[in-house]
């Protein structure tokens, strides 16, 4: 099988959008997950309790 | 699962390598069609290559920076095949390395322009773009006039474009620099060459129109005269069609 | 600077301006018939006067071993000031072509002074100058103080920021020579872009190795911001710079790519520039200097996680909204249409995110100048991102594309974003790296933000009115349906709205000295030893803290 500019289009097409939406959607299963909940909120006040040196 | 992720954010170096893969793999595969997208050009057996002289006076475009001002790219509006002529076809910068379709005009577009205006108005308006248009923001390009043209490594210019798919000849390659010459001298030995490389219809002229030297503004004028030449593809598509294929903007 | 590095240390920066001398040595050998010669000239003498340098203190007693605990601030305090030097020769040659459009012939006569040649200064100067090094200085600060870890070691950083500064100087000098590839925000010759390819190699390298010495365990959202600026970047500027020299001796090469393709690939470098370059650096930025600075954590952190992943994705395509109605494949263009529509959900909540990150802090942001300004780049952040995911629909493109108006809407998203986020994070960061307690004038960062906020507001307005006007007059017919005007019309049209735009940008430009003025004048102060700098200056739950009161 050639690789032509018809081939790579459909497969970025298809393929392609499927994996960036699964990649995606486990952004999002990562980000809301509950437990993960308690983490970020220590991440999100860990940068306010630093000093400098 | 979450646990190895866990894992796998705190070593910084796999989290980031993770990252790298997992997107660049979307990326890849999304722009791959970018890297074949040359195969859906229209073809034309009979469009000609820059002449040294040419692709000398693009460089001196390129250098100046009018690509900034200036467009070559006119698109599928009513308006703008009516201000400027047939719109662009992709074949017709096939052989530009890089293209200078632009973004801005600033100045108007500029893909038709070979053959609209006289040598001797471009070299005017090079000179003093007010004397003619007064009302022009264009700068003056009066070192043109001025400079020598350095045709001497064009055959290095000639490789490299090779090197990169346009199709020159070696013969193109070893005599660029004495055709660059012969292009601005048409009475001269060195024309003789130019005609039999690049054929009669070549503008061949005393573009700045001075005889005794050949400079920037020689080279300048011949690719100004040359844009919207090299391919007749987008006058004969213009005539069958004479329908904007899209929607358009303008009515 | 050199009295903080060690007997190896010295040693290894020395081999490395020796290495630089020599690589300059060749590249002016080489190309000692061209342009090129003068490049590799700047190279050797800034390798030779670096090697001086280091020589002259080489026999300095060495650092405390102690500081090795502390973090490194001595690059960011030297990218700070480069990037305010950019940002202020930046903005005066971005003000001059301004004045150029109304005064044609102020070009001397001299091809380094017109129009072509000077705009590459401007812009280049501005986003790598400027943007770029504010991005350098501040990743820096960030990874350190997120990782709670010193920079992973003592000499990358100083080849991060001197290499790159190089690379600018190259860049803007070469312009003014008339050295330039015409691949836009891309122009610098292969061999700057070679050079810049392996300090962009160091920074990732330190980036990575920092954050792998941190002491959290979680990798703070601005650093995922930051890296994804870093490794993208690096990504685009080596696929569409690839071309062919015509010899190793000349500056000129030919891109490898031509006609379509080479639009293709320029618009997807270009575009994702704007993403990764002009937005996800500076959104690293917000998310660390904003939460700081009003003493609050960021409103949600999850919704930063998820607009993120958004932006990475969605903007790899958008690229071809820059190419509508062209000879480009029609699907290419519908796609990169529906994919900047797209783009304006993970913005906004970017937007949004800190926005109501500051709901409940607004006493603040009326009292505090430098909130105040991050608190416009986010409001302009939204209005710029709404703005191009409308240009990108393609008969709002017909109409836009080619004139002023995008003009503008660079300019709303650089001036109203990028440069006032910095702007905010420059003051908040300042005091910190140079120990004071506060900058050295509240009345000056006061005055900064109404010259650029009123600066700003003049040039995208002007911008606006003289865009839609071109794109208007462009496309009006007369009742016989003739074109109604000439181009020249349209030209003579714009007058004064180029007067208004290069009004607007002097007004950005003085409060950028005025910016400039005050840090310096910051670093002046006598340093506080008993100060923790990074306290909130301002109460995390509205209680009025002694750091605070003392600020004013």
């Amino acid at each position: 099988m050639t690789i032509d500019h018809e081939t790579l289009t459909a497969f970025a097409k298809t393929y392609g959008l499927i994996y960036m939406m699964i990649v995606f959607f486990g952004a999002v299963v990562y980000a809301l997950w509950p437990s993960n909940q308690s983490k970020f909120d220590r991440a999100a006040n860990s940068i306010l309790e630093q000093d400098e040196d | 699962m979450l646990g190895k992720h866990a894992k796998l954010e705190r070593t910084a170096i796999g989290f980031a390598i993770g990252i790298i893969i997992v997107a660049s793999i979307g990326g890849l595969i999304e722009i791959a069609p970018l890297f074949t997208i040359d195969e859906t050009v229209e073809e034309d057996p009979d469009m000609r290559v820059y002449t040294p002289l040419e692709l000398a006076g693009r460089n001196i475009y390129i250098r100046e920076g009018c690509y900034a001002c200036h467009s070559q790219m006119i698109r599928t509006l009513q308006d703008e095949v009516e201000r400027y002529g047939p719109y662009s076809l992709a074949v017709e910068s096939q052989y530009d390395h890089p293209m200078l379709w632009g973004s801005k005009r600033t100045g108007p577009d500029l893909a038709r322009l070979g053959g609209k205006y006289s040598d001797q108005w471009h070299v005017a308006h090079l000179l003093d773009p007010r004397s003619l248009v007064p009302q022009s923001v264009m700068p003056a390009y009066r070192w043109l006039a001025r400079n020598d043209l350095d045709v001497s490594d064009m055959p290095l210019h000639l490789s490299a474009q090779k090197k990169v798919g346009v199709p020159y000849t070696d013969d193109m390659i070893a005599n660029a620099d004495e055709d660059a010459f012969g292009q601005a001298n048409p009475d001269s030995e060195a024309a003789d060459g130019f005609f039999e490389r690049y054929g009669f219809e070549a503008n061949a002229r005393y573009f700045d129109g001075d005889r005794r030297k050949l400079t920037e503004m020689d080279a300048l004028v011949a690719y100004l005269q040359s844009i919207g030449t090299l391919s007749e593809a987008a006058s004969k598509n213009n005539e069958i069609t004479k329908t904007i294929p899209d929607e358009g903007g303008a009515e | 600077m050199i009295s903080q590095l060690t007997k190896t240390e010295r040693e290894t920066a020395l081999f490395l301006t020796a290495l630089l001398t020599l690589s300059g040595l060749t590249l002016g050998l080489l190309g000692r018939n061209d342009l090129l010669g003068y490049h590799g000239a700047l190279l050797a003498v800034a390798g030779m006067s670096l090697t001086f340098l280091l020589i002259k203190d080489y026999y300095k007693p060495e650092p405390d071993p102690d500081n090795r605990a502390k973090y490194y601030d001595d690059p960011i305090k030297v990218g700070l000031v480069l990037a305010l030097v950019w940002a202020v020769i930046g903005m005066i040659v971005g003000d001059w072509v301004a004045w150029l459009l109304v005064f044609p012939e102020a070009t001397f006569d001299a091809g380094w002074a017109s129009f072509g040649r000077l705009r590459p200064v401007h812009t280049s100067g501005v986003i790598f100058g400027f943007g770029g090094n504010a991005l350098i200085a501040t990743s820096f600060h960030v990874m350190q103080r997120t990782s709670r870890a010193r920079l992973a070691d003592n000499i990358s950083p100083w080849v991060v920021v001197v290499g790159f500064n190089l690379f600018c100087l190259m860049a803007a000098t070469g312009y003014l020579m008339g050295i330039t590839a015409s691949k836009e925000y891309a122009e610098p010759e292969w061999y700057a872009d070679i050079f810049l390819t392996i300090i962009w190699v160091v920074y990732l390298v330190l980036y990575l190795r920092t954050l792998a010495r941190r002491e959290e365990p979680h990798i703070y959202v601005a650093n995922w911001y930051y890296l994804s600026f870093v490794i993208v970047v690096a990504m685009l500027h080596i696929l569409n710079n690839l071309a062919i020299p015509i010899s190793l001796g000349h500056a000129k090469s030919y891109s490898l790519f031509s006609g379509v393709q080479d639009a293709m690939i320029q618009w997807w470098y270009g575009h994702n520039a704007v993403a990764f370059f002009l937005t996800t650096g500076f959104l690293g930025m917000m998310y660390y200097y904003l939460p700081k600075r009003a003493g609050r954590p960021i409103f949600s952190y999850r919704l930063s996680i998820i607009s993120f992943w958004g932006i990475v994705f969605l903007y790899m395509w958008a690229g071809s909204h820059h190419l509508h109605y062209t000879a480009l494949p029609h699907w290419v263009q519908t796609l990169g249409m529906t994919f900047s529509i797209m783009l304006l959900v993970p913005s906004w909540a970017s937007a949004g995110n800190a926005l109501l990150t500051l709901n409940g802090a607004w006493g603040k942001v009326r009292d505090d100048a430098t909130l105040r300004f991050m608190m416009v780049a986010a409001v302009f952040y939204g209005l710029s991102t709404f703005e191009g995911s409308f240009m990108a629909i393609r008969p709002v493109n017909s109409l836009s594309h080619y004139t002023d108006w995008t003009v503008g809407h660079v300019h709303s998203g650089a001036l109203g974003w990028v440069a006032m986020i910095t702007f905010g994070s420059i003051y908040t960061l300042t005091p910190w790296i140079w120990r004071k307690e506060r900058m050295y004038s509240n009345k000056l960062i006061e005055l900064h933000f109404w010259l650029a906020l009123v600066g700003t507001m003049i040039y995208v307005f002007a911008m606006w009115n003289s865009g839609i006007i071109q794109g208007l007059m462009w496309r009006a017919y007369n009742t016989d349906g003739t074109l109604a005007y000439s181009f020249i019309d349209s030209v003579a049209a714009m007058k004064p709205y180029y007067v208004a735009r290069a009004i607007g940008g002097l007004m950005f430009l003085a409060g950028a000295i005025v910016c400039a003025y005050n840090v310096w004048k910051t670093a002046k102060l006598p340093t506080v030893t008993e100060y923790t700098p990074d306290k909130p200056p301002l109460p995390a739950r509205g209680r009025p803290s002694a750091a605070a009161q003392a600020a004013e």
